[in-house]
C-alpha cells in the first residue's frame, strides 16, 4: 500500500517541552486524526512535518519525498488549513486565488469557483467580513484547487459551530473518497473523529501513545465504573486516570487488563456454544458465576465501550488530579 | 526569476488593498517641493517617507498570520525574499519616476527654473537616500517584525542628520572635494554601485536570517 | 438496502453493519449475487470511517456471507453456502437453548415443549 505521509523518530527539544520519537504512518486514501490535549505536541508535530520549525532528528517522507531535500515537490501536492485565516483579510475571495494560484502547476481556476459557489462563498466578499466557517472553507477550495493529495488540518474546527464542524466532516469524507487522497487531521476536539477517523495517532505530552487503526485503539479500552470498595492496590494498579467519589468510581482500562481481572476473580464469563466460537466480537454476556468459584469484583462493575474522548481525558490525568 | 516575480507578486497583492495610502504618499511631498523651491529637497524627502512604507508588508503578513501561508506554499524561503526585495525596489523606481515628472512640473508651474542636471542629481540622490533608508529596514523586520525591527529605521536618519550637520563644515576648496565633482557622471556611477551593493549584502543578510527563522 | 447506525448502542459500528447485512442475507432481503454498497461510497454515506466499513465486510467474507470481488466489489453469496447454513443452525441452536431454559423455570416437561415446538413449526409454515 502507497503511504501518502511516513514519519520517523521525529523530535525536538524547546526549553520546557520535548517532542520525543514521534513515528506513525498514514497510507493513501484515508483519514488520521492526531489526537491530544492542548500542549501536547500536535502543533508542533504539524509545523515539523511542514518544515517551519527545524527538526533535532527524524524524518519526514511526503509521497515518497523527502520534506526538506524536496520541500518544494512535496509541499506541491499538500495543502494546509489552519484553525484560523492565514489569507490577508483585504482580499476578497477571488484574490486569494490570484495571490497563490501561480505557485501551482495544475491550478484549476473553474475548479476553484465551482467550489466557492458550492460552499457559498461571494468571490467579491472580503475575507474579513466571512465568518470562521466560511474562511475555513475557502481555504478549503484554494486547497481542493489543485489536487493536493494529501490534506493537513490543524485544529480546523476549533470555533466552528456543529453545522460547520459537520459540513466539513462530509467534505472530507467526500475528498477520500477516490482513494486518492488522504486526511491528516489534527484537533483536540475528538468527537469529530469519533466515527469518521480511520487511524489515530495519539501524542500525550511530547510522547507517542499511540498509532494504529481507529477501531483498534477505542476497542482497547473499557470504561469501569463500580463501587468504592472493590479498589483493591492490584485493581487500581491497572486502572487508568480513576476517579473516586464516595459513591463509586469510575477509570478507564485496557481490554487485556480487564479481562485479566475478571479470570483472576473467579470463573470468567464465556462465549459458550456448541458448535465452537465464531464470532470475533468481545465478551458482552452478564456475569456467569460457576458452581465453584466465586465471583470477580469486576463482574458487578458497569463496562462501556470508551469513545475517544474518554480515552484522551483518562489517560491525560496526573495523578495529582484526583487527590490519588 | 519566474519563482522570484511570483513571489513579487504575492507581496503586491498584500499592499494592493492599501494602495490609496501609497498613492499619498507618493503624491503629497511635492507640496514639501514647492515650499522649498528645490527639487533634490523635496524628491529625497519623498524617498524617506516611501523608505518607511517598507514595513507594510510586514505588518499586514504578521497581522493576518501569513507566515502560515507562507509555511505551505511549494516555494523556496530565499525567493520570497528576493521577491519582496524587488517589489520594494521596482516601487522606489517608479515612485522616483513619478515624482521627478510631477516635481519638476509643479517648480515649472511656479515659476521656477529646473535644469537637467538637476533633476539627474535628485534622481541619484533619492534613489541614494531610498535604498540606505531600505537597506537597513528590512533585515531587521525580517529578524524582529514589523515593529520590533523599526529602530532600524533610525540607522539611516541619523546618517542622514549628520550629512546635514556635517555638509556645511566641508571645505567648498579641498582638492577632493573639487576633483570628485568635477567628474559627476563617475560619482553618480559610484553611487549607485554602492547602492547596488548595499542591496546585495542587506538580501544576503535577510536570506541567512529568513533560513533560519522558525515560525 | 436499508442500514442504519446508532451512535448510543454501545455496539461497535463494524458490528452493527454485519449484524444488519447477515439478517437481510438470512431474511432473504438480499439475494444471492446481489452487491454490497461500495466500500467508500458507503463509509461517505454514513460519515463513518473507511477502515470501519472494510472490517464489516471482511469479517462478512470470511464467515461466508459475502464474497469479495477484486475491482467489482462485494457480492451477496447464496443461502445455500455451507457457513451460512451453520450460521442459521447456530441461531436455532441459541433459540432452542432459550427455549429450553424458560421451559425449565416453567416446569415444562420435554415432551410438552416437543408438542410446542410441531405446533410452531406447522404455524411457521403457513405464516
Amino acid at each position: 500500500m502507497d503511504n501518502v505521509l511516513e514519519v520517523k523518530g521525529l523530535s525536538r527539544s524547546f526549553p520546557g517541552f520535548q517532542l520525543k520519537d514521534i513515528s506513525f504512518t498514514l497510507p493513501k486514501g484515508y483519514i488520521m486524526g492526531l489526537i491530544g490535549p492542548n500542549g501536547s505536541g500536535k502543533t508542533t508535530t504539524i509545523k515539523l512535518i511542514l518544515n517551519m520549525l527545524k527538526r533535532d532528528g527524524g524524518e519526514v517522507k511526503i509521497l515518497g519525498l523527502d520534506n526538506i531535500a524536496e520541500e518544494k515537490a512535496a509541499k506541491a501536492e499538500l495543502a494546509v488549513v489552519f484553525d484560523s485565516n492565514y489569507f490577508c483579510e483585504a482580499w476578497t475571495a477571488a484574490q486569494t486565488e490570484a495571490a497563490v494560484s501561480g505557485f501551482y502547476e495544475n491550478w484549476d481556476t473553474n475548479r476553484f469557483h465551482q467550489l466557492l459557489e458550492r460552499f457559498r462563498i461571494d468571490p467579491a466578499k472580503k475575507v474579513k467580513d466571512l465568518s470562521r466557517g466560511m474562511q475555513m472553507k475557502l481555504m478549503l477550495a484554494c486547497a481542493f484547487s489543485y489536487g493536493a493529495k494529501l490534506l493537513i488540518l490543524d485544529e480546523p474546527t476549533s470555533g466552528l459551530d456543529p453545522v460547520s464542524r459537520d459540513e466539513l466532516l462530509t467534505i472530507l469524507s467526500g475528498y477520500i473518497e477516490d482513494g486518492e487522497h488522504s486526511v491528516l487531521f489534527s484537533t483536540h476536539i475528538t468527537g469529530d473523529l469519533e466515527r469518521a477517523a480511520d487511524y489515530i495517532t495519539y501524542i500525550n505530552r511530547g510522547s507517542l501513545f499511540f498509532t494504529g487503526g481507529k477501531d483498534e485503539f477505542v476497542d482497547s479500552f473499557r470504561i469501569v465504573k463500580g463501587g468504592p470498595e472493590d479498589l483493591t492496590e492490584e485493581i487500581k494498579a491497572r486502572l487508568i486516570g480513576l476517579r473516586t467519589h464516595p459513591t463509586g468510581f469510575e477509570a478507564l482500562v485496557r481490554t487485556e487488563d480487564l479481562e485479566r481481572m475478571r479470570r483472576t476473580g473467579g470463573k470468567a464469563a464465556e462465549n459458550r456454544s456448541v458448535r465452537g466460537n465464531r464470532d470475533s466480537e468481545t465478551v458482552r454476556f452478564p456475569a456467569y458465576t460457576g458452581a465453584l468459584g466465586k465471583s470477580s469484583p469486576v463482574d458487578s462493575w458497569t463496562v462501556e465501550p470508551a469513545t475517544i474522548d474518554e480515552i484522551v481525558v483518562f489517560t491525560s490525568k496526573t495523578p495529582d488530579d484526583n487527590g490519588e | 526569476m519566474n519563482e522570484t516575480l511570483k513571489a513579487a507578486r504575492l507581496d503586491f497583492a498584500l499592499l494592493r488593498p492599501y494602495w490609496k495610502t501609497l498613492c499619498f504618499i507618493i503624491l503629497m511631498p511635492v507640496i514639501y517641493t514647492g515650499v522649498a523651491r528645490s527639487l533634490s529637497a523635496g524628491i529625497s524627502f519623498e524617498m524617506c517617507m516611501l523608505g518607511i512604507t517598507a514595513s507594510y508588508t510586514f505588518a499586514i503578513s504578521e497581522k493576518n498570520g501569513m507566515e502560515r501561508l507562507y509555511g505551505a506554499l511549494p516555494v523556496a524561503r530565499r525567493h520570497l525574499v528576493f521577491g519582496k526585495y524587488l517589489l520594494i525596489c521596482a516601487t522606489g523606481l517608479l515612485a522616483l519616476g513619478i515624482s521627478l515628472v510631477t516635481h519638476t512640473a509643479v517648480l515649472k508651474a511656479l515659476g521656477e527654473t529646473v535644469h537637467a542636471w538637476e533633476i539627474a542629481v535628485s534622481a541619484v540622490l533619492g534613489f541614494f537616500v531610498y535604498t540606505f533608508y531600505v537597506v537597513f529596514q528590512l533585515p531587521g523586520y525580517y529578524k524582529f517584525g514589523a515593529v520590533g525591527g523599526k529602530m532600524f529605521q533610525f540607522i539611516p536618519v541619523t546618517g542622514y542628520l549628520l550629512t546635514l550637520i556635517l555638509l556645511p563644515r566641508v571645505d567648498p576648496n579641498s582638492p577632493v572635494l573639487t576633483a570628485v565633482l568635477g567628474r559627476p557622471g563617475a560619482l553618480a556611477g559610484a553611487v549607485l554601485l554602492c547602492c547596488a551593493a548595499a542591496y546585495g549584502i542587506s538580501i544576503v543578510v535577510s536570506v541567512r536570517i529568513v533560513k533560519n527563522k522558525e515560525v | 438496502m436499508k442500514l442504519i447506525i446508532s451512535n448510543v448502542s454501545g455496539v461497535p459500528i463494524y458490528e452493527q453493519i454485519k449484524q444488519q447485512v447477515k439478517s437481510a442475507i438470512l431474511s432473504g432481503e438480499l439475494q444471492e449475487d446481489e452487491p454490497l454498497p461500495s466500500l467508500r461510497t458507503l463509509a461517505r454515506d454514513l460519515k463513518i470511517s473507511v477502515l470501519t466499513v472494510t472490517r464489516a465486510y471482511t469479517e462478512l467474507e470470511q464467515e461466508g456471507f459475502v464474497r469479495n470481488i477484486q475491482g467489482r466489489g462485494c457480492f451477496v453469496m447464496g443461502r445455500g453456502s455451507e457457513l451460512i447454513r451453520e450460521q442459521l443452525i447456530c441461531k436455532a441452536e441459541a433459540g432452542l437453548t432459550e427455549a429450553v431454559r424458560a421451559a425449565r423455570m416453567a416446569e415444562l416437561s420435554a415432551q410438552e415443549l416437543h408438542r410446542l415446538l410441531d405446533i410452531l413449526w406447522e404455524e411457521n409454515e403457513n405464516g
